[in-house]
C-alpha cells in the first residue's frame, strides 16, 4: 500500500520521486483516481461526422463506443454486452445502425438501446423474466462536448466540464477553434511506446528547455528554425486551470504595426482565408496573444492526458506551413503508453493549405515525425531506468525557476494577453503545476459508483 | 498487369534490387539508398485500422505514417547524418527480411510493379524486447540507364497499432 501523502509531499516542492515513472502500484492508483474520475478526451465530432458513424476509444482499460445516432445525437457507451460481457463492437471505426453481439446475438441500437434478445419470451419469460424495454448499454457516467471535442468521465458526479476547464478554455480554443465551419481531425495514428504516459504529458505542457537540444537535428537540417536556444527561451510559458503550455516569441517589425494579429499568423504560414476564419472565432483577447503580445502557441497539455502541438516547419523549399496536432497519452501499463495522434485543420481551409499543413504534421510529429522520434527515445530511456531500486531513492529536480528559498527567478510577463500565470524564459513551473494536479487527484478518494444489475427490476445496487 | 515469370531476367533484376536495397537499409547507408530513388519518388504508408469485413477498407486514405516526396525523404536522410539524431544513436540493429517477391508488367514497358512482404526486426539497447514490423509493399521500379530506380512505394502495415517507438527508419 502506497503512502500517498508521503509520495506526493516532495512533488509540492518540485522534487519528483523517479519511480513514479515506472511503478505498478502508482499506475494502479492512477487508473483508479485519475482515469477513474478525470474528464478524458475520446473523439472529435468530425470523426463521427455522419449519422450512424462510430469509433471505439478507451479511458485507461475501459472500452467505449462513441456513436452518432440516426438523429445526429452523440452517445458514449461502455463497449460490453450486458448479457455475458462480450465486446459489442470489435472494429475501431465504421458506420452501423445497430450492434449485434457475436456471442448470443443480443442487439443494440447505435443509441445503446437494447433492441433484440433472441427467444426473449421462450427463454426468459418475456418482460417478466428479463426487462428488455427501455434497457441499454451502460452509458459513460458523464459526457461533455466542447467545440467538437467529446470528453467522458467515469465519475457520475464529475464537475461541469466548462467549469472544470476554466481559464484553460482560452488556450484550448487556439488549437481547436479556427473557423466557423469547425475543425477537421484526421487519424489517429496509433502506436505503442515503452514509456510512462506522464512523461509526454509533462513534456508538452512546458518543457521548452529540451527543445534546443533534443531537437537540434531538425534545426540543423533546416526543417524548423525556431528551436534555437536563444530563440526558444524568448517564449512565454503559461499555466491556467487544468493545464499549461508553451509559446514562441514572434519577430518584431515588418507589417506588424498595421495588423499584428494577421502579421503573426502570416509569419507562421497561415493563408489569408484561415486568418479571416480564425478572426471570426477568437475573441479579441485571444487574438491579442498573437497580435499585441506577439506570441504563437506551441505545445500544451490539458490534464490528464490530452496534449496539443503547433509548429511551422518548412515543408518544401521556401514554403512554411503551420500544423496542429492533438495527442492522447493512453496508459497501457506503468511502462507502456499507446499514443494516439491526430492532425487538425480548419474544415474550410484552402485545399493547398490543408495539403501543406498535413505534410508539416507528418514531417514533424506523429509516428514518423522528425521531432517526435527523438522525444520518444528519451522517454523510453527514462521509463526503463525508473523501474529499479535506485530510482526509489532519487528525487528528480524539477525546480527550474525557483530559488532555494522558494522565491521565483522570473516575474510574471507584463501585459500577457492570456489568463493564468505567464513567464518568459525557461522554467518548470508548468510541469510542477501538472504534477500538482496529479498529486491532488491521487490524494482524493475515488468516486463511489453504485453497481448496476442488468435486466432486473430496480437495477441499481 | 501480368505476372512476370520468376525465371525471367526482369524478375531476377527487380528481386536483386530489393535485396540490395534491404542491405543498404540494414547497414544504415541512407545516402546510397537515397540515390536509388527517382526524382518524382512517392513513398507512402497509410494508417491501417480494424474495420468490419463488409466495409472492405482497412486502410485510412486520409492519414498516413509516411507520405513522402523527395524533399521530405532528403530531410529524413539528412537528419540521420547529424550528430543529434538521438533516437538512432546508438543505432537500432535492423534486419529487413524480404519475401514473396512478385513482379508484374505495367502499361509502361520501362516500369515494373513489384510486390513484396517485409518483416523488419528492430533491436535497440539491451533492456527492451525487440520490435517486429510486418508489412506488404507495392513498388514501382523504373528502368534507367543506371539500372532500376524506385519511383513509388506503398507500405501496408499489418498492425493497426504499431509496436515500435517510432518510424525512425525506412521500410
Amino acid at each position: 500500500m502506497i503512502d500517498i501523502a508521503a509520495l506526493t509531499a516532495p512533488i509540492r516542492e518540485g522534487l519528483v520521486p523517479a519511480h513514479i515513472y515506472n511503478d505498478a502500484a502508482v499506475h494502479e492508483l492512477e487508473v483508479e483516481r485519475i482515469f477513474g474520475r478525470s474528464w478524458v478526451f475520446l473523439a472529435h465530432e468530425s470523426e463521427i461526422a455522419e449519422p450512424n458513424d462510430y469509433v471505439v476509444r478507451h479511458i485507461a482499460d475501459d472500452s467505449f463506443l462513441v456513436t452518432r445516432d440516426r438523429s445526429g445525437e452523440v452517445h458514449v457507451m461502455f463497449n460490453m454486452c450486458v448479457h455475458r460481457g462480450m465486446q459489442v463492437c470489435r472494429a475501431e471505426r465504421g458506420a452501423a445502425t445497430s450492434f449485434r453481439c457475436p456471442y448470443h446475438a443480443w442487439t443494440y441500437g447505435n443509441d445503446g438501446r437494447l433492441l433484440g434478445v433472441p427467444f426473449h419470451d421462450e427463454a426468459y419469460g418475456g418482460e417478466d423474466g428479463l426487462a428488455r424495454d427501455g434497457q441499454a448499454l451502460l452509458p459513460a457516467p458523464s459526457v461533455a462536448t466542447y467545440k467538437g471535442l467529446i470528453f467522458a468521465s467515469l465519475d457520475p458526479d464529475a464537475p461541469p466540464f466548462q467549469e472544470w476547464l476554466g481559464e484553460f478554455a482560452y488556450y484550448l480554443d487556439l488549437y481547436v477553434d479556427q473557423s466557423p465551419a469547425g475543425m477537421e481531425l484526421r487519424g489517429p495514428q496509433r502506436w505503442r511506446v515503452k514509456a510512462n504516459w506522464k512523461i509526454g504529458a509533462e513534456n508538452f505542457c512546458g518543457d521548452s528547455y529540451h527543445t534546443p537540444h533534443t531537437h537540434a537535428s531538425v534545426v540543423e537540417i533546416g526543417l524548423f528554425g525556431e528551436p534555437k536556444p536563444n530563440k526558444r527561451k524568448e517564449g512565454v510559458l503559461w499555466l491556467a486551470g487544468p493545464g499549461a503550455g508553451t509559446t514562441y516569441k514572434l519577430p518584431a517589425g515588418g507589417d506588424r504595426a498595421a495588423d499584428p494579429f494577421a502579421a503573426g499568423m502570416r509569419y507562421v504560414g497561415y493563408p489569408d482565408e484561415v486568418v479571416a476564419t480564425t478572426r471570426q472565432r477568437w475573441t479579441s483577447a485571444q487574438q491579442d496573444l498573437v497580435g499585441r503580445s506577439g506570441f504563437m502557441p506551441s505545445a500544451a497539455t490539458l490534464f490528464p492526458n490530452l496534449s496539443f502541438v503547433h509548429n511551422w516547419p518548412e515543408v518544401a523549399e521556401g514554403v512554411v506551413a503551420p500544423f496542429i496536432s492533438l495527442r492522447l497519452w493512453q496508459p497501457i501499463g506503468p511502462d507502456e503508453t499507446e499514443v494516439l495522434s491526430w492532425f487538425v485543420v480548419a474544415a474550410d481551409a484552402p485545399e493547398r493549405f490543408k495539403h501543406d499543413s498535413y505534410r508539416a504534421y507528418l514531417m514533424c510529429f506523429g509516428s514518423s515525425g522528425m521531432f517526435e522520434q527523438d522525444d520518444v527515445e528519451n522517454w523510453v530511456s527514462i521509463t526503463t531506468t525508473a523501474g529499479g531500486r535506485m530510482a526509489r531513492r532519487l528525487l528528480l529536480n524539477s525546480r527550474m525557476g525557483l530559488r532555494h528559498d522558494g522565491s521565483a527567478v522570473a516575474s510574471p510577463y507584463p501585459g500577457f494577453a492570456g489568463p493564468g500565470l505567464a513567464k518568459q524564459g525557461y522554467g518548470e513551473a508548468n510541469q510542477r503545476h501538472w504534477l500538482g494536479l496529479w498529486a491532488d487527484a491521487l490524494g482524493t478518494a475515488p468516486p463511489v459508483t453504485p453497481s448496476v444489475a442488468f435486466g432486473v427490476p430496480d437495477g441499481a445496487r | 498487369m501480368a505476372l512476370v515469370p520468376y525465371t525471367h531476367a526482369d524478375h531476377q533484376l527487380t528481386h536483386q534490387f530489393l535485396v540490395e536495397e534491404a542491405h543498404l537499409l540494414d547497414t544504415l547507408r541512407f545516402d546510397d539508398w537515397f540515390a536509388l530513388l527517382t526524382d518524382d519518388i512517392t513513398y507512402v504508408m497509410p494508417v491501417r485500422v480494424t474495420a468490419v469485413k463488409s466495409v472492405d477498407e482497412s486502410t485510412v486514405q486520409t492519414m498516413h505514417h509516411f507520405e513522402e516526396d523527395r524533399y521530405s525523404l532528403r530531410k529524413r536522410v539528412d537528419r540521420f547524418a547529424t550528430k543529434y539524431a538521438w533516437t538512432e544513436d546508438p543505432p537500432s540493429r535492423l534486419r529487413h527480411h524480404l519475401g514473396n517477391v512478385r513482379t508484374f508488367t505495367t502499361d509502361d514497358p520501362d516500369t515494373l510493379a513489384v510486390e513484396s512482404s517485409l518483416l523488419l526486426f528492430r533491436s535497440r539497447g539491451d533492456r527492451n524486447e525487440p520490435d517486429v514490423l510486418s508489412a506488404g509493399r507495392a513498388d514501382r521500379l523504373r528502368r534507367t540507364p543506371d539500372g532500376f530506380r524506385l519511383a513509388r512505394r506503398v507500405i501496408t502495415a499489418d498492425e493497426a497499432v504499431l509496436r515500435t517507438q517510432n518510424l525512425a527508419m525506412f521500410l
